[in-house]
């Protein structure tokens, strides 16, 4: 099996903080990964360095080696739209854009492709297909036009995993999709994962161990910014070999 | 953006303000006939003057706002999104300028008119040192009315500078508001799609924040307006004055100012409802 995602001795700051410190980690292509640990410890921030959304905030150092499916993403060569194309993210509040949700699919192909190069046609079926791939097309199909703000949240949040679909990514990373969401909501993303995992290589951070337990093959948990273990999921949570890892999943941490 | 608005509501909110403004307006104007009356004796309106009627004031007034809506409208916008857009957030440029905006539009547009005075018109005044004030003897209006009207370029170019000086904080403050107001999730969904930084300001950020910048660029506009009615005021002595006695430019400058404002809160109204 290959990986997607390898990093080696990975160390971030922001500032003077050192959030990450010497994290290796390989991620599995084609499975679910989750990150669990306690808050601040910087499950968010590995999650972000992999599309270098991190950069944005400034004042950020990285050391170490990232590897995005078998490419340094730090090469001079990498260009930032082709990397964040070919790595979706979705985030905890769903924030689809402030126009409709047929815009709203389109809007990263637009990014990516010369200005009027899609017909009519073509980009109904593109919409019809990324809403029928997350089971939104039946609810949403005479709704097109409508601002995408203004759907429930469980949709909204359908819809920025279906926005992603177009661009054919490789992998899919989600920081706490389901946080918003209600139990309704959560099942309803969970099985829309579950059916998408073949197809794409999902990395998602949880603060709920009952949902990774659930929708993870493999399981990884941080502790203060440092990587304590990684193992498949069942595993993990049944006989943990770090103590740290024991204290955390069996609830007597955080 | 207008969508997220019921229609009806909108009227509504129209109505409302612009009846304030017209009633305000005509109670303005028959105490400004008052006051007019009792200071009778020491008005002497010049009605006679080769100045008067609309067209002069009007094409002065854009004489007055073209230069400065170019030069510190624009440049504001500019510096602004500079500002918020690339410059990094532990420069010093950040520190410096937003202090230096935040004290200019702190100071009333009353003592920006007084500056204007004193540089322009004062007796000892900078231009009379320099030989560029033959203006105060011109028979047919006040310094400022020749100021405006007659093109003396040094004049010209220092007025113009003090109502930037008025006019570009606020436009550089307004325009950083707007952009702020464009919340963080939607230009981090734009990027993780893989938009460049142009197209995440010229698809999402500049459209959304357009309505707030639209209505900083009004405010200071008015605000330059209502300083330079102010001046008219102080001057009105020896002012042209149209048919009815009031300075016809005061009053049109004046209206100009409210109808940007009302115009403006319009704006921040509409831009307020939107997601």
């Amino acid at each position: 099996m290959n990986y997607s995602i390898e990093t080696e001795n990975l160390s971030l700051w922001y500032g003077d903080f050192q959030a990450l410190i010497d994290v290796s980690v390989k991620i599995r292509d084609g499975q679910i990964t989750s990150l669990i640990g306690p808050s601040g410890c910087g499950k968010s921030t590995l999650l972000r360095c992999f599309n270098r959304v991190n950069e944005r905030y400034g004042n950020v150092t990285t050391e170490g080696k990232i590897e995005v499916l078998g490419k340094n993403i730090y090469d001079a060569d990498v260009s930032l739209p082709e990397l964040r194309k070919s790595v979706g993210m979705v985030f905890q509040r769903p924030n689809p854009l402030p126009i409709s949700v047929y815009e709203n699919i389109l809007f990263g192909l637009r990014t990516h492709s010369p200005i009027r190069s899609m017909t009519r046609t073509e980009s109904d079926q593109i919409v019809e297909e990324a809403l029928t791939s997350v089971f939104l097309w039946e609810d949403l199909k005479d709704k097109l036009k409508v601002r995408a703000t203004s759907l429930q949240l469980e949709q909204q949040q359908k819809l920025c995993i279906a926005r992603l679909l177009p661009l054919k990514p490789k992998i899919i990373l989600m920081d706490e999709p389901c946080s918003a969401l209600d139990a309704k909501g959560t099942l309803a993303v969970e099985e829309l994962m579950a059916v998408l995992a073949g197809t794409y290589t999902f990395l998602i951070v949880t603060h709920n161990m009952a949902q990774a337990r659930r929708v993870s093959k493999e399981c990884i948990y941080m502790f203060l910014g440092e990587l304590i273990e990684h193992r498949e999921t069942q595993a993990l949570f049944e006989t943990p070999q770090h103590p740290k890892t024991a204290d955390y999943v069996q609830m007597r941490y955080g | 953006m207008n969508s997220s608005m019921i229609p009806s509501e909108l009227r509504k909110k129209i109505a409302l303000q612009g009846g304030a403004v017209i009633i305000g307006g005509t109670v303005f104007v028959f105490f400004w006939n008052d006051l007019r009356k009792t200071a009778a004796a020491h008005i002497q309106t010049s009605s006679t003057s080769r100045i008067s009627g609309i067209l002069p004031s009007l094409i002065s007034d854009l004489n007055l706002i073209l230069p400065i809506s170019l030069l510190a409208v624009l440049f504001g916008i500019a510096c602004a999104f500079y500002l918020e857009e690339w410059c990094p957030a532990t420069s010093w440029i950040r520190g410096f300028i937003g202090s230096q905006v935040n004290f200019l539009t702190e100071i009333p547009s009353l003592l920006y008119g007084l500056l204007a005075i004193m540089v322009l018109f004062s007796d000892p005044g900078v231009f009379k040192e320099i030989g560029a004030f033959p203006l105060a003897q011109n028979a047919n209006g006040s310094g400022l009315e020749v100021a405006l009207f007659q093109r003396n370029t040094l004049v010209f170019y220092a007025e113009t500078l003090i109502f930037i000086l008025m006019a570009m904080p606020i436009a550089i403050k307004t325009t950083q508001e707007a952009l702020r107001s464009v919340a963080t999730p939607i230009r981090e969904s734009a990027y993780v799609l893989g938009a460049t930084q142009w197209q995440v300001l010229t698809k999402q950020v500049v459209p959304l924040a357009f309505p707030k910048m639209l209505a900083g660029g009004c405010r200071s506009m008015s605000r330059v307006l209502a300083a330079a009615a102010l001046l008219i005021g102080i001057h009105i002595p020896n002012h042209a004055t149209g048919p009815r006695g009031i300075p016809d430019r005061f009053v049109l400058f004046l209206g100009g100012a409210l109808l940007l404002s009302t115009v403006s809160s319009f704006l921040t109204i509409e831009s307020g409802t939107q997601k």
